[in-house]
Parts: structure tokens; sequence; C-alpha cells
């Protein structure tokens, strides 16, 4: 702590951000005003009231970019850039942030935007009696107060040198709506959703399209250049990517999954395949208190049996990205020894009959194609190394409550991206959280947690990530198979996409040749 | 035929009912718990157990069925938790268009399927019939996701000459709502005509075959005559049997076709509920639908006893 506390002076300097930096790096002249954009989205949007739909998914994150700002953003560096904030201080033990707001911002129904409409935002989600589902992340803030207009401050329950690029994300809990029109429009709200965003909401036809029309009032609305963007749900991967073929829609999400698709189009010069490989991973968690994963060897064993190759190749034509480690491409983290253990069947044969007596065991996966894909893949590599796995099909959503009661032998998580690594691995991996899923306690562990949340140095919180990586690889408490990699397909004219962070598409500052 | 119209609505309400206790319990019986659905992955337990006993999920079955079906009685059929909207608010956006695919479709099949099996069984055993009827075997075998998406790719990708996905309503432009509905009415009208047809040629060439054709072919009548007029209506008791067994499998086409083509109608409400586990929409509108095809045969019973009259006397 007394590190942290010797460099938030430091700290300051580089996260205090400047005013009015450009939301776009983009070389002016080739951006071009005028235009609509019609996006081919997964799912259909159920709304956007937090304290109704919970968490946003990436197709109402499309959406909520447009509609709603949030206090800050990410640049293509991963670096937070102000957006309703034009800048921010940590005090000095990281558990408070105070942010000034920018002045002069007004709703879509014309409520001003200030630090009190923030604010109850943020009470409304925390309000106990709301039950809001988004209550588990913001369970880290305290408060928010409001001292005037145009400050906010964040009290935290645990230091957090990193907050400000925490709430860059348009979810649920970032995005900031108007007061005024969810207390006028009650249960209406969920579908008439009102922000700050560089588009507003003209109309909303349910399973078919939302149309959104540019701001003329928005703060930054030289940036932004289609005067409408058309939202339209095409759950099938197929049709979806014939839509982007024969022209109708302009962009459409797409996944791994649907690999054969992401290749054709790597292939089409008339296409631009947009991908980013995020921080986060696709995990598993053994528990470690139960036979036969209370062994070392056995679990061991298992990692090493992995073959990574041949299972992306299994699952998505070899489009997924192995992960040696929880970070990912997209993390700042980035180790030069992760500690990962190497594939090697051999060895696993080897730890396998050194512990004596037949593994077996039973998995958890989603009763899904997918998941029975992925159990079937592994069923089959492990058994190689001579364990049997039982694969148990089970529904989506009985997952985190089987995991959180620990009645499991091994089952699959993730990792989702965050602008920071800290509130993952510190739920994942201190001992005595809810979700340290492994049952696992190392004092060495949980000490490396606790620096690198309390260190602003980002150079020594790397060394402290990497260091955590080796002690989960060597101990083999979770394994990592693949990266979460995003991708969106759109037409080669499409141009002034952002990073797709945590696979978020924002086409609201995009344009078309 | 008031009696028999009275007795037959008589005998709907047990169906109903049966359908209303089926719905229920399926969707009660599907795994995951909804008080964890809504409160999402990271719920406290002291969060679950309290929602739980808001929305009575801890009371027996029965009870929750009773209080269901007394909402449901009244009008009530629920409100999403996730949308916020209600069953019927949810269902009545969604019904014209799923409606207006089914008549397509089945306007599609009839229109394919009724000129066919009438050539067929005029020319019965002839090359022509051969070639439909082995063709028509071998439709009855292709699934609708592969013919949509056949159709999709040489319409859509390659001649360009109609739309892939999307929707616009028929009172907002007529014209374009038939563009984007005729690839997908045409999918679920391929997986219909060849039934259709089959049925209506072998009731047709029975019926060529008997004493008041053959007299009429005597009296030298036009042979398209007796075909359209001497021939059709009798022959066609079965094709009406089957024109009602059709919607069922219509309504389960729609929700392969209307997620295929992005179409917003009620096989996709269906689809989005069970993928978000909104038990609330999927009861209502599974209870909504199951009544609406236990109506739709009520209906194809009476069209039946009016084409034949000898069904409402009971003699047949």
């Amino acid at each position: 702590m007394k590190a942290a506390i010797r460099s938030s002076a430091l700290a300051r300097i580089f996260l205090v951000a400047g005013f009015g930096v450009a939301l776009s790096a983009m070389p002016a002249s080739a951006q071009k005003a005028g235009g609509s954009i019609t996006v081919g989205l997964e799912l259909d949007i159920p709304g956007f009231d937090v304290l109704k739909v919970g968490v946003y998914d990436t197709a109402a994150l499309t959406a909520s970019s447009a509609l709603f700002d949030t206090l800050t953003y990410l640049d293509d560096n991963g670096k937070p850039q102000p957006k309703l904030a034009l800048s921010w201080e940590p005090s000095e033990d990281f558990k408070m942030w105070t942010f000034k707001l920018r002045p002069g911002v007004k709703f879509h129904d014309g409520t001003p935007f200030n630090a009190e409409a923030f604010k109850a935002n943020f009470d409304r989600q925390k309000d106990p009696a709301n039950k809001c589902r988004c209550a588990f992340y913001i369970s880290n803030v305290n408060d928010v107060q409001a001292p005037d207009e145009l400050t906010l401050v964040y009290n935290l329950n645990d230091p957090s040198v990193n907050f400000p690029s925490l709430v860059s994300y348009a979810s649920q809990t970032n995005a900031i709506h108007s007061p005024t029109a969810w207390k006028t429009k009650g249960d209406e709200y969920n579908r008439n959703p009102v922000g700050t965003g560089p588009y507003i909401l003209k109309s909303w036809t349910a399973g078919d399209r939302m149309i959104l029309e540019k701001n003329p009032d928005y703060w930054d609305k030289d940036k932004i250049y289609f005067d409408r963007i058309t939202l339209k749900p095409l759950p099938d991967a197929q049709s979806r990517f014939a839509s982007l073929q024969s022209g109708e829609v302009d962009l459409i999400w797409d996944d791994e999954y649907s690999a054969d698709n992401i290749q054709k189009a790597q292939k089409d010069s008339k296409l631009t395949v947009h991908t980013y490989a995020g921080s986060g991973a696709q995990v598993y968690a053994f528990n470690t208190k139960v036979a036969p994963f209370d062994d070392i060897r056995v679990r061991q064993a298992l990692v090493m049996a992995l073959d990574r190759k041949k299972m992306s190749q299994a699952i998505t034509n070899g489009l997924s990205k192995p992960a040696s480690n929880p970070y990912g491409d997209g993390s700042w983290v980035k180790c030069k020894d992760d500690g990962a253990l190497p594939e090697d069947l051999e060895k696993a044969k080897a730890l396998i009959k050194d512990y004596g007596k037949p593994v077996e065991f039973k998995m958890l996966v989603t009763a899904t194609p997918r998941g029975r894909m992925v159990g079937q893949v592994l069923q089959q590599l492990w058994k190689r190394a001579g364990a049997n796995m039982e694969i148990e099909q089970v529904d989506q959503a009985t997952i985190p409550p089987r995991a959180f009661m620990r009645q499991f032998q091994l089952t699959p998580w993730r990792i989702v991206d965050l602008a920071d690594p800290d509130i993952q691995m510190y739920s994942n991996f201190k001992t005595g959280s809810p979700v340290a899923l492994a049952n696992y306690s190392n004092p060495e562990l949980d000490r490396l947690l606790d620096h690198a949340r309390t260190t602003a140095d980002t150079n020594k919180r790397i060394d402290d990530y990497c260091a955590i990586s080796r002690l989960i690889n060597k101990e083999a408490i979770w394994f990592w198979t693949f990266q979460n990699t995003y991708y969106a397909i759109s037409t080669a004219k499409l141009k002034g996409l952002p990073k797709m962070y945590s696979g978020k598409i924002d086409v609201s500052r995009a344009w078309k040749e | 035929m008031a009696f028999f119209v009275a007795r037959r609505l008589l005998y709907l309400v047990p169906v109903l009912i049966a359908v209303s206790l089926l719905t229920f319990s399926i969707a009660s019986l599907l795994p995951g718990d909804l008080a964890y659905t809504i409160l999402g992955d990271q719920a406290t337990p002291e969060n679950v157990a309290a929602l739980r006993r808001d929305m009575g999920l801890d009371q027996p079955i029965w009870w929750r069925y009773l209080s269901w079906l007394g909402g449901v009685l009244q009008g009530d059929f629920g409100r999403s938790f996730r949308t916020g909207q209600t069953v019927l608010q949810a269902v009545t956006e969604r019904l014209p268009v799923s409606i207006e695919l089914m008549l397509l479709a089945q306007l599609g099949a009839l229109g394919i399927g009724v000129p066919l099996a009438i050539v067929c069984a005029a020319r019965s055993g002839g090359p022509f019939d051969r070639f439909m009827t082995g063709t028509a075997f071998g439709m009855l075998s292709v699934p609708t996701f592969l013919s949509a998406i056949l159709l999709i790719y040489f319409f859509a990708v390659e001649l360009r000459w109609l739309p892939a996905t999307g929707y616009v309503p028929f009172g907002e432009d007529p014209a374009a709502n038939l563009r984007f509905m005729v690839l997908p009415a045409l999918t679920l009208a391929l997986a219909e005509w060849p039934s259709i047809m089959r049925v209506l040629r072998s009731d047709m060439i029975a019926t060529l075959q008997e004493d008041y054709i053959s007299l009429a072919k005597a009296k030298g009548l036009k042979a398209s005559r007796i075909l359209f007029v001497h021939a059709l209506k009798p022959s066609s008791l079965t094709l009406v049997t089957i024109t009602g067994i059709n919607i069922g499998r219509l309504i389960g086409g729609a929700v392969i076709v209307e997620t295929i083509f992005a179409l917003p109608g009620i096989g996709r409400l269906l689809i989005g509920a069970i993928l978000t586990r909104d038990l609330i929409i999927l009861q209502g509108v599974v209870l909504l639908v199951g009544a609406g095809f236990v109506i739709m045969n009520f209906i194809v019973d009476m069209l039946y006893a009016v084409l034949d009259p000898r069904i409402r006397h009971g003699h047949a």
C-alpha cells in the first residue's frame, strides 16, 4: 500500500486526461458525412432499462454506444479518453475517484446532464428494492456523490488504479439515461430509451428494425457522419452473411463458430473482416477440493494433454487463437514468461500413471451445440492421456449456481474483457471470493493480487499479473483454451470502425467511402 | 348444423384446458431457475430466495397453474420480465406477420399442389405423373432450412432479385412487403405442396373411376369441365383435412423460416423467449398458438361438414 501511495502523484499526471482530446484519430480528409448504415445484429434487443434487461448483450451494446454516452471511452491504445467526463483524479489510496463533467450537455428529451442526473442513474441501480441484475457489477462501488453540478465522486470499497478505463464500456451500468424519461415513462421506458448520445431513437419495430437518427444537438456532432443507423436483428448466421453479400446490410456481427463465412469474407475484396482479440479467455476451473483434482498431477496431466491447435481446427476451422494465460492479445498485460505448461501427451500419460488410480470425472458443459462439441473434443483429447471424462450437459443458467455452490468437478467459465484485469483476477483467485471456483488458497497468490490492485505503476502491475499467471499455470487450478476474439464483417467501403473492445461494435463514429 | 357446431364447441373446452396444462407444465419443467434468470448469473442466494417468494415460485405447481390460468381467463397472460411488454402486446405486434406468412405459404402450396394433382390424376400412370410423384416424394425429404438457404443463395446473393432478410409491414408499402415475403412463403410452400398434391391426386384418381364421371364422359362433356366441376369438389375432402393438419406443420416451419429470413413474427418471438428463458412470454405464446391451432382445426371440421353433409349427421 505504501508503494501505491508514493506512486499516486505520478499516477495522477498520467491518469488525468486533458481537455478536448479528439474522439477519433482518423485523418479528417477521408471522412465523409451523410448517408446511412444498416447493421445486421445476431440478437433481438430486449430493451435498455437496466432494471429490466440487466446485462447488455453484444446487440444491445451496438445500439447503446449510439444512444448513450459514458464518462470515458478507450482510444485505440486502450487508454481512457474524455467523453462525458473531461478529467479525473484519484485519491491517494485509489478508493475515491473524482470526475469533472462536460458542461452544457443535454439528454435527447432536453433534461440537462449533470452530476445529479448521473447520481440518480447510479442510485437507481444500487437501490436494493429495485433488485437490479446489474447489482454485482457495481458491488465494488460504495456510493456516488454529486458535490456540485459538474463534479462526480465515486467512493469505492476497494482500491482501483484503473477505474476511468472501467467506466468506458457502454454497458448497463455505465450508459447514462435521462432520469426524467424513466420516471415519466415507467414500464414503457425500456423500449423508449433516452440518452445524451450521438443518435436518437426514431422508431423501433420489435424483432424487425431499430432506426436511430443523428442528434442535431450532440456536443461532438462534427465527428458524427451517418444521418441514420438502422439496426436489424438477423439471427441466422447464414442469412445474415447473405444479406451482407447481397448489399442489404453494410455490417454484420459474426463469431468464430461461423468460421466459413469469416474465411470466405477474408478472400472477398468487397468485404472487410474486422477482428479484435480482446483480453480474457475461455477458461475452465478444476474443483481442487474433490478427487481426482485434489491431486496436482491429475490437473497438470489434463492441461498438458490439451492440443489447442487440434481443438481450434475441430471447433472453428482453426480460427480460435490459443491462450496460455488469462490476459489475451488485447490486454496491456504481456508476459515474457506466463508459466504455461507444455502440451505434452507423453508427460501427461506419465503423470496419470504416477497418480496410480483411474482418473474418472464429470465435466459440466452447456446443453448447446457448441458446449457439446467442446466437451466431446476435450473428452477425446483426455482419453488419449488415459483419463475418462463424462460429459454432464446442463442448461446455461444452471452453470453459475452449480459453480457458486461448488457442485462440480470441472466447469467451463469465462474471463470477460475488461479494460483492467484486476476485477476478474481478484474475484476469480482471491481466497474466499464466491467466484474463486477452484477452491484454492495460496498466500502468495493473495499477496500478488493485493499488490496488483493497489499499485499505480503499470510495469509493476504487469510483473504481478505475470507472476499470478505463472503460479496458476504451475498449480493448474484453472486452464485456458482460447482467447476471446470478436468478429464483424462489413462492406469494404465502411471506415472508421473503432476496436471492438469486449465485442462491442460501435458504428456511431463510422462513415462510408 | 347449429347443434353440430354447439357440440363441437363443447369438445373444444377440455382440449383447450389440456393445452393450457401442457403448456404450463412444459414451461415449468424446463431446466433453469426463473429467479436466477431474472437476477443474472451473479445473484446471491438471498436475492434469489426473495424473488422466488415474490413471484410465488416457492408455491406448489398446481397453485401456480391455477393462479396463472385465473389471470389468463381474465385476459392477463403476464408480462415479460425482460422487455416489460405484456404477452398480448408482444403477440398482437407479431401475429400479422405470421398470419400473412402462413396464408401466403398455404396459397403457394395450393397453387403448386392442386394444378399438379389435377394434371397428374388426369394422366395417371403417364411419364408426367410418374415424374411429379417422384419429385413430390423427394421434396418431402428436403428440410425447410436447406430450401431456405438455397433460395436465399440463388435469388438474393446470385441473382439479387429478392431480399435475403427483412420485413416491411403491408400497410406501409404493399409492394415491398410482398417482395420480402416471397422467399419465406415459397420456402414453406415447397415443404407443403407435395402432401397436397399426393392426397388430391389419389382422391381424384378414385373419383375419376366413379360411374357418374363415366356418364359425364359418355355425354361428351369437356375434359376440363369434368375435372374441375365434377371431380374436384368430391375429391377435396381429404385435402381440407390435410390443409388443417398442415397449419400445425406451418407453425413449426414458421419458427425456422422466420428465424432464417429475420421476419418479426410469432416464431421469432418463441425462439427469443426460449433462448432468453423468458418463461412468461413462452407460456403465453405457446398457449395462444396452441389454442389458435385447436380453433383452426375446429373451423376445418366445420368446413368438412359443409363439403359433405353426411358428416354433420354423423353418418361418415
